[in-house]
């Protein structure tokens, strides 16, 4: 369609705005589209947590803080919070370490190399997390999990090592589906950085590691810090890895939210820790994009 | 006492030989530039000096040591790169602290040294200043410091103008060549800036296709080039074809040992006066004329589609000659000409 056609009087202001406007313009499909499919239904779901609900109505009238009461100072919402937490941590941090040599060699290889590691980062996005966790569960499962079985048969182990329904499965869950979330950022900073800064290093004598250390890695921060945002909040909110990788007596906050909601049809409780959920995960997410772009302050400074 | 040997030194870049056999000796205590055209393999043979590129084949050199197989981190040679390269998440004062830190050197020593290299550039005050809130001749300044700081063998700098504008870079020339003299390192830079060339060092090496084509202190290479090609870079020059007959060029009084035959006159603009009447150069008309206050440049036709250039001191209310007015172009120091044998002295 060409800018001719757009002007036609025909045409509606608003689409013209849209099509060719400037500031917020636009964006204002997108948002528009969120406001009603994302914040609507949202704020719907949270206000269930704060009114009671009778007969699969809600009481007209009835705002209570009681089931927020209830859920803080129940100790079992505090540990499945700690558990969420560190789950989400131990797994982003995991992700940084496996992600940062995947990016770094991408960076330094050439050709038709650089598109298979492409490929290889970003094909397990084409299949749902949902089919990934299970091939864990074929991977890690009990005695006859692949994992286990070829462990015992190079004489690795003699006794299969119980992995699955442990803290472990999940932390391996999580890091494998969450790590193309960590390697695209990484990928595009390590791969435009400007190399003469590490000839700098070199030539005022650092070698290859100190070079890495003190200027690949710090240039690379502010990617760091948006890896570790991104994949600490899909982490922090993952409820399919727990549900199958931690088995049926292992919970979080975000598996509670759809065991309340789903299995138990307690929906202000499930709203009541969807709520905690969410405003704890945004807390999170915001001390860990504030403490990046503190490291790396010289960064607003080239802006 | 020799202080940098490069010994036929070559690289080559796929189908592209960018050194050929490159050699360049450069005494303790002066500053050489390498000039040329971009291309021409000074970028190249600078870096390999730094490590940061193997040559394929030669020797280099520094201070006696042969670093031709050292890795560029045991060099200790002060480079300072064409954009600086200073590292954007340090400070002024870490950027001069990097090379002390990855010494492990002490706080106190550090800081001591730090401060020292800073008062050298006059940048102290702006010691806590990130490298993205300095000018670029400020940049330009960090980037020295930090260079000179770990007390190198010798300096290279590459292109360290560029980024400058024209105003700053003649006064950031001068401020340089003072501060290289002041602190007495062994200096090579690269430019394709004649004038920034002439300006900084002591000695000239023009290179040319991974070579070096002349190599001679400033004055000696502008007064007496080896070469057309050399004659062209430096300077301007007139490049006249003439007849050699008897030692002498035909009709002239300029003398040179070659044979009869073809021959290539190379005169500078200003060595050339123009007459009203007749004299024994050469007649032509003048063909376009830039009046540029102290001087005045004349094209002038000399026929068969070749022209010479004249620069013409000019007086006070004198006025400039008209474009097409007949004129008498005659050389002004014989003395000062050079004659290359072969038509346009293609290659000396």
């Amino acid at each position: 369609m060409t800018a001719d056609a757009l002007r036609r009087p025909g045409l509606p202001r608003l689409l013209r705005r849209i099509l060719h406007g400037r500031g917020f313009w636009p964006a204002a499909p997108a948002l528009a589209y969120l406001i009603v499919f994302m914040v609507l239904p949202i704020g719907t779901l949270l206000l269930f947590g704060f009114v009671t609900i009778e007969r699969g109505r809600i009481v007209g009238d009835s705002f209570t803080l009681a089931h927020l009461d209830k859920a803080l100072h129940d100790t079992l919402v505090w540990r499945l919070l700690w558990r969420s937490l560190w789950v989400a941590t131990a797994s982003s941090l995991l992700t940084l370490l496996l992600a940062y040599p995947v990016a770094y060699v991408f960076a330094e290889l050439r050709g038709i190399w650089r598109m298979l590691v492409l490929i290889a980062v970003v094909s397990p996005l084409l299949t749902s997390a949902l089919v990934r966790a299970y091939a864990w569960l074929v991977i890690l499962g009990g005695r006859r999990g692949i994992l286990n079985q070829a462990l015992v048969s190079i004489g690795l182990i003699e006794e299969p090592l119980r992995i699955l329904n442990t803290d472990w499965a999940v932390l391996i869950g999580m890091t494998q589906i969450h790590l193309p979330f960590m390697i695209l950022p990484l990928l595009a900073v390590l791969d435009e950085r400007d190399r003469r800064l590490e000839e700098a290093s070199a030539n005022l004598g650092a070698s290859h590691t100190e070079t890495f250390f003190r200027v690949t890695i710090p240039m690379s921060v502010p990617a760091i810090f948006a890896g570790l945002a991104l994949v600490f909040a899909v982490s922090y909110t993952n409820f399919i890895v727990p549900q199958l990788l931690g088995g049926g007596n292992y919970s979080t906050l975000a598996v509670q939210v759809y065991e309340q909601t789903i299995v138990v049809l307690d929906w202000s409780r499930g709203a009541v820790l969807a709520t905690i959920l969410l405003s704890t995960c945004f807390a999170f997410v915001l001390a860990i994009v504030a403490f990046g772009s503190w490291l790396a302050r010289w960064n607003e400074v080239a802006r | 006492m020799a202080h940098i040997v490069i010994e036929a030194v070559s690289k080559r870049f796929g189908a592209n030989q960018v050194l050929d056999q490159c050699s360049v000796v450069v005494e303790k205590g002066t500053v050489l530039t390498l000039l040329g055209p971009s291309g021409c393999g000074k970028t190249t043979l600078l870096r390999t000096i730094a490590g940061f590129v193997e040559p394929d084949a030669g020797r280099v050199v520094v201070g006696g040591r042969d670093i031709t197989a050292m890795p560029p981190n045991r060099r200790q040679v002060g480079y300072v790169f064409q954009n600086y390269a200073l590292f954007p998440h340090l400070t002024v004062a870490d950027n001069v602290a990097y090379g002390l830190r990855v010494q492990r050197r002490n706080r106190a020593e550090i800081a001591v040294r730090v401060a020292k290299a800073l008062d050298l550039v006059a940048l102290g005050p702006l010691a806590q200043r990130y490298p993205a809130r300095l000018s670029g001749g400020q940049q330009q300044r960090v980037a020295i410091a930090r260079a000179l700081v770990l007390e190198p063998e010798v300096l290279l700098l590459d292109e360290p103008f560029n980024a400058l504008d024209a105003q700053l870079r003649l006064a950031m020339q001068i401020e340089l060549r003072k501060l290289i003299a002041r602190v007495g390192i062994t200096s090579i830079f690269v430019t394709h800036d004649q004038q920034e060339a002439m300006t900084l060092s002591d000695s000239v090496a023009v290179m040319r296709a991974g070579r070096i084509e002349q190599r001679a202190p400033p004055l000696e290479i502008y007064d007496r080039p080896d070469t057309a090609y050399v004659a062209e870079f430096i300077g301007r020059a007139n490049l006249v074809p003439v007849r050699m007959r008897g030692g002498k060029v035909e009709g002239m009084a300029i003398a040179a040992p070659l044979p009869d035959g073809m021959a290539t006159l190379i005169v500078r603009p200003e060595n050339l006066r123009l007459l009203t009447g007749p004299c024994d150069g050469w007649t032509g008309r003048v063909g376009f004329a830039t009046a540029l206050g102290p001087t005045t440049e004349y094209e002038i036709d000399i026929g068969g589609g070749a022209t010479l250039r004249v620069l013409a001191a000019r007086r006070a209310g004198e006025a400039v000659i008209q474009a097409g007015q007949a004129v008498c172009v005659a050389v002004v120091d014989a003395a000062a000409c050079r004659v290359l044998a072969g038509n346009r002295g293609d290659d000396g």
